[in-house]
């Protein structure tokens, strides 16, 4: 090579260098992202070239073996070496341009490529072939570049490590390398190419003097002073010609004249370049004029049977090539859930299947007892065969003398020759002097045998054997000392009442007890002490007292025959104020025209005109009916009290309002005979128990909400949770039967506590608790816990059996309350006494 | 296995805190089965022995671990779980001598509140009338004037020739009385009104400036003990001619949920008040704030606080007097005594030993106990034959119970000035 054009090389490759180690690195890392960006086809450019490159990077394997090897000594050289490798890569590119035909036009052609190159993405993926071969022949010189670059890079690379490693990266993936060549050269032509525009011989400044007489012989205008036209039609002056005189002086004077030739189609003496000097030193040589041109380029394949750098046709893209096909992946999402359920198999797995079905199958023999595989774990399991008895003295080679047998023995042995099975041994035993004497046994195989038919014949199970304890089956119950507080005895025993008690209420702040008696009064008690704070006789016996809830009033209902009496137990109980209040309210009854009661109710209810001696007394409102009272019990508000009236048949229940002292009859039709009637403690809901069912009406919408069947044979009382989900009913069957109202309309549970008629019930207002109590002698109080999930149903345990009073009679205990705040059961007794337990 | 514990001999110290009993420091080998009888005797023959002075037998009480001996030593140990093996050291006290019942007292109908000052014994009960007698069982006074049983009673102040008192009751009252002791006229000074419901109690601060109530309604009210109206009520107060001896409350301490059943006085600005809703509440009367709550179990029924102890005892509705120590911040009851079998309605401290105290139950008893001792009580004051309403050992000679059973009983106490 001669030297100008090494160094013309080097110019440009040291341009080139300096921008691509700097763009490298990004390059570098911006292969993927442009690769996803570019799509298919430029997957495809890089398949095309990656045949190429392979045998490329094959070499480049070699060619570092090689370079590793200078490594080793090359650190100190390094920029010596870098333009040794320059000069070797130059050399290649000549060698090889002989075989490119096209590699005169670059000058021409790399401008427009850049210029595409720059504009749009899509020269890159080579939509134009001219532009991508000029382009290609760029990449080929970046490529060198780049391999330049990269040995430079490895010999850089202080240990062996690293060499190796970039060099396994090498052999792996020579195609990337070359994807990734390819990408570094195109992001790095630009500028040289700039620098070629600058440079190309063309100047502008010859061109004022352009002939335009055309391609005709010079020797017409011999004759003429002209030579030609310009561009604008006038006529070229010849200049002076030089005779050979001149021309000899020329010669001598002008150190340029050897260089000076004459333009013919101007006349104009022009002196050649350097450069022109050397192209026609290299035509001489017969050589490629231009002195740019790499001969030795390595050949890039771009165009062959497997390498097509450049399409053929050059469609735009279709948009669906870039677009992911919705039905494709409608289809590829069934193929991989199919491939998820087991529908279909992949053709790696079928292939599996096969090989593994053309593989002989051996049966597990001694697997059975491994539970890992799916078809063996229900297989039976194996059951141990029984052991066999140990060896006896018997059958000892030389048993002691009493195993023997003796002449005796011995004649029965042979007795039972018939009959062998029917010996004493199976065999004789026999004595030996050593266990040298002993010979065969002679039935041992046939032993075996039996044993052998034994086990197979005799079918073996697994007895399970399950240990149920009867504690068990009881269900687990919290201890009742862990449901504490809760009454547990007798404190108080409060007498006074000369006949049997009926009915006893707490008044609502738990100070006072009301009680009403057979005897014709009402006694109001003091609950701590049991002193009798007041008696209001009443000359009948008093079946019911109820306290009213509400805490501005102080009045006590008192069913007393067919009179409802409302009683204000008097200004020393309770509170001044609110007695005052009460007898206020009361004094004076609300206008007749505001009582509008229909002609059913006023035929059976009568609101009579209390005098002054029943006012005196304590009565404040008394209202008749036409049966007796049997029940009474308050609304929650305190204005509405439900009356129910003994045989009363459809009109057995009675609404009484207090404020407008009006009475309603809230059914039409009887639905059985009516044992009591009771309010639900926050909604517009009455209870109403007949024999055997009871009954849940809406007030508000006046109909049947539900139907509780009890299963009882006689209900003698009902009592409401104070949250209003729950009743208790109790019957004269012994029964106390609890109701989720969430649940179902029937007995969520039914307790038989009782060992006598159960003729109330009651639930404590703010303890989990409640109580029952009827004619035997005992009082049960039972934890009755209502959780607040809906999921959980209530919990139930019975808890202490309260020692109540004797019987007398047939009755026993008559009614049960709880106090209002502590955990205290009153109770009201036939024996004339009220007990507090607590 | 009872008779190898008796064999068992035992080495025990005796000391005293008692100087006057003192004795050697020497241990003595003992049977282990011995009880506080045969060490009782031992102990006056030692006594005897060192000073030939000491003649009349003297009864002891016997503690162990800060315990009162009650049955044999070995069970005693057992039960507190000690070896029998290391030096036993055994403190002895002079026991307190039983009360000797003095008189009864009739009245016509239940006693519910008794107090006695000095000699002066003053009584409510549930016919509405307040009586007032002499420890000698003469009967001075019987005051109507409430109209609906007298709850509770208490002195005031004894001024001369006059006395004050005050009085409690279920007609939502409390009155302030002068009794002018020459001339025994009684006149009602200053009616209390406040209360929406009755008054279950009342206690007297130890200045006698003022006295406070716990009613029904579930309220403390704190009065004034003066007996002019001028200084304390406010002027638009004074506008009512009609009940011109009507006081206001100084303040009214809210904070109970149910009603307050005891009210006591731990000093002149703190008052201590059990109530039905299971707390004990210290309040603070200036600020009229709760300082303190303690939470049982039961509902309460009386406290009594005593300064010599710093603890509080309580009465609830079961079967056990419970011992608070106020300071402690957790409310863990410290000690229970149990010996009653009904609910005890009233208990009180002695004012002048720590450790000793009154409880009155619905089982017609009256015990007396030593704080050391939860399991038996001292003494029990038998007579009544109906619930035992009330109870005060405020003159340390005189035990005072009321009944139900229309009686007030006096127990004597002989030997109440031994020191603590």
């Amino acid at each position: 090579m001669p030297p100008y054009k090494a160094g013309l090389k080097r110019k440009v490759i040291s341009d080139k260098k300096s921008d691509s180690d700097i763009e490298e690195k990004d390059s570098n890392s911006d292969n993927e992202v442009e690769d996803l960006l570019q799509g298919d086809l430029d997957k495809e450019s890089d398949a095309t070239d990656s045949e190429h490159e392979q045998e490329d990077a094959g070499s480049d394997g070699e060619r570092d073996e090689v370079l590793f090897d200078d490594s080793a000594d090359s650190l100190l050289e390094e920029d010596q070496q870098s333009e040794e490798s320059l000069e070797e890569s130059s050399d290649l590119s000549d060698s090889e341009d002989n075989d490119s035909g096209d590699s005169a036009d670059d000058d021409e052609s790399q401008p427009e490529s850049d210029e595409e190159e720059s504009a749009d993405s899509g020269a890159e993926t080579g939509t134009a072939p001219s532009a991508s071969g000029s382009s290609d022949e760029s990449n080929k010189k970046n490529q060198v570049l780049k391999k330049d670059n990269e040995k430079s890079n490895i010999k850089q690379a202080p240990t062996k490590k690293k060499a190796v490693k970039q060099r396994q990266k090498k052999k792996m993936s020579s195609i990337d390398v070359l994807a990734n060549k390819i990408q570094e050269a195109k992001v790095s032509t630009e500028p040289v190419q700039q620098k070629d525009e600058y440079e190309s011989g063309d100047t502008s400044d010859e061109e004022d003097r352009v002939n335009t007489a055309g391609e005709v012989p010079m020797w017409w205008y011999n004759e003429y002073p002209h030579i030609g036209y310009d561009l604008d039609g006038r006529r070229l002056i010849k200049p002076p010609q030089r005779d050979h005189i001149d021309e000899f002086l020329k010669k001598c004077e002008d150190p340029e004249f050897w260089r000076t030739v004459r333009d013919p189609s101007t006349g104009q003496d022009i002196v050649l370049s350097k450069e022109d000097l050397q192209m026609l030193e290299r035509l001489r040589q017969s050589r490629v004029p231009s002195a740019t041109h790499d001969e030795y380029e390595p050949w890039v394949e771009w165009f062959s049977r497997e390498v097509l750098a450049t399409p053929l046709r050059a469609f735009p893209e279709h948009k669906r090539s870039f677009l992911p096909s919705r039905s494709e992946q409608k289809q590829i999402s069934r193929i991989v859930h199919a491939l998820k359920m087991g529908w279909t198999k992949t053709r790696k797995q079928i292939a599996d299947e096969r090989k593994k079905k053309k593989e002989r199958q051996f049966y597990n023999l001694w697997g059975a007892g491994e539970a890992g595989e799916a078809g063996e774990a229900r297989a039976p399991r194996s059951l141990p065969a029984p052991r066999r008895a140990l060896p006896t003295h018997a059958e000892s080679y030389n048993p002691p003398p009493e195993y023997l047998l003796d002449r005796r023995e011995m004649k029965e042995w042979d007795k039972l020759s018939e009959t062998p099975w029917k010996r004493k041994y199976t065999f004789l035993p026999t004595r030996h002097a050593s266990l040298r004497d002993v010979p065969a046994y002679p039935r041992y195989v046939r032993e075996r045998f039996l044993r052998c038919l034994d086990l197979y014949l005799a079918p073996r199970a697994i007895k399970m054997r399950l240990t149920i304890n009867a504690e068990d089956l009881v269900p687990k119950l919290p201890s009742p000392r862990d449901l504490q507080p809760f009454p547990t005895s007798e404190v108080l025993r409060i007498t006074g009442h000369e006949a049997l008690v009926r009915s006893v209420d707490f008044d609502p702040s738990g100070q006072y007890i009301v009680s009403g008696s057979d005897d014709g009064t009402v006694k109001v008690w003091e609950t701590s002490s049991g002193r009798c704070l007041r008696t209001v006789r009443l000359g009948a016996g008093v079946a019911r007292v109820a306290w009213t809830p509400a805490l501005g009033l102080s009045l006590v209902a008192v069913a007393l025959g067919r009179r409802l009496l409302l009683l204000n137990p008097g200004a020393d109980i309770g509170a001044h104020r609110v007695a005052a209040d009460t007898d206020a309210l009361l004094a004076e009854p609300p206008p007749a025209h505001d009582v509008l009661m229909d002609e059913r109710t006023s035929s059976c209810v009568q609101w009579e005109v209390v005098d002054a001696e029943q006012w005196a007394r304590g009565v404040r409102v008394a209202v008749a009916h036409f049966k007796p009272v049997t029940h009474v019990a308050w609304h929650a508000r305190g204005d509405y009290v439900a009356v129910t009236l003994a045989e009363g048949a459809a009109r057995a229940v009675v609404v009484h309002q207090l404020s407008r002292r009006r009475s309603q009859l809230p059914f039409r039709r009887a639905k059985g005979l009516v044992q009591c009637a009771v309010f639900h403690p926050h909604r517009p809901l009455i209870f109403v128990a007949t024999q055997r069912v009871v009954r849940v009406y809406d007030l508000v919408k006046q109909e049947l909400v539900r139907k509780l069947q009890t299963g009882a044979q006689w209900i003698s009382a009902i009592a409401v949770h104070p949250a209003g989900d729950n009743l208790l009913v109790a019957s004269y069957d012994r029964k106390l039967v609890w109701f989720d109202l969430e649940l179902s309309a029937r007995p969520y549970q039914t307790l038989r506590l009782h060992g006598g008629a159960v003729r109330s019930v009651a639930f404590h207002r703010r303890y989990p608790l409640f109580a029952s109590a009827g004619d035997d002698r005992y009082l049960v109080v039972a934890h009755g816990m209502v959780y607040n999930d809906l999921l959980q149903n209530p919990l139930l345990v019975p808890l202490k059996q309260l020692p109540g009073p004797e019987r007398c009679g047939e009755l026993c205990v008559l009614d049960v309350r709880w106090h209002p705040a502590q955990p205290w059961l009153l109770a009201a007794a036939a024996d004339n006494t009220i007990r507090l337990y607590a | 296995m009872a008779g190898e514990t008796g064999e068992a001999q035992l080495q025990v110290r005796f000391i005293t805190k008692q100087e006057q009993y003192a004795i050697s420091d020497s241990p003595y080998a003992i049977q282990s089965n011995v009880q506080s009888v045969e060490l009782n005797t031992l102990l006056n023959a030692l006594l005897k022995e060192n000073r030939p002075s000491f003649e009349k037998s003297v009864e002891f009480d016997f503690l162990i671990c800060g315990e009162l001996l009650c049955t044999s030593i070995a069970e005693h140990l057992q039960e507190k779980g000690l070896s029998t093996e290391d030096t036993l050291e055994i403190e002895y006290l002079e026991r307190f001598p039983a009360p000797s019942p003095q008189d009864c007292l009739m009245h016509d109908d239940w006693v519910s509140a008794v107090h006695t000052h000095g000699s002066w014994i003053l009584s409510g009960s549930y016919d509405n009338s307040i009586h007032i007698w002499n420890t000698k069982g003469q009967h001075k006074l019987a005051i109507p004037g409430h109209t609906s049983p007298v709850k509770a009673i208490s002195w005031v102040s004894f001024n001369g020739d006059q006395a004050i008192f005050a009085s409690g009751s279920h007609d939502q009252s409390a009155m302030l009385w002068v009794w002018n002791v020459s001339g025994n006229s009684v006149d009602c000074v200053v009616t209390c009104r406040g209360h929406e419901k009755g008054v279950e109690c009342l206690a007297v601060s130890a200045d006698a400036k003022s006295f406070a109530t716990g009613s029904w309604d579930t309220n403390i009210c704190l009065w004034s003990t003066s007996l002019s109206d001028e200084d304390n009520v406010p002027a638009k107060k004074k506008q009512k001619p009609d009940q011109g001896n009507t006081r206001e409350p100084m303040t009214v301490l809210k904070g109970h949920r149910e009603a307050v059943s005891g009210v006591q006085w731990m000093d002149f600005n703190t008052v201590v008040s059990s109530g039905w809703d299971h707390l004990l509440k210290i309040w603070d009367c200036e600020l009229g704030g709760i300082k303190q709550d303690i939470a049982g179990n039961k509902a309460f029924f009386d406290v009594d606080w005593s300064p010599l102890s710093n603890s509080l005892i309580t009465a609830s509705s079961d079967r056990h007097i419970r011992l608070y120590d106020p300071r402690s911040t957790d409310s863990i009851v410290k000690t229970t005594f149990t010996s009653h079998t009904g609910w005890v309605q009233s208990v009180r401290w002695s004012k002048t030993r720590d450790t000793l105290f009154l409880s009155a139950g619905y089982d017609g008893f009256v015990k007396l106990w030593e704080t050391r001792s939860p399991k038996t009580p001292l003494y029990d004051l038998s007579g009544h034959e109906d619930k035992v309403l009330c109870c005060d050992w405020s003159n340390p000679t005189f035990l005072v119970t009321g009944s139900c059973d229309n009686t007030l009983r006096i127990f004597k106490s002989k030997h109440a000035t031994g020191n603590a």
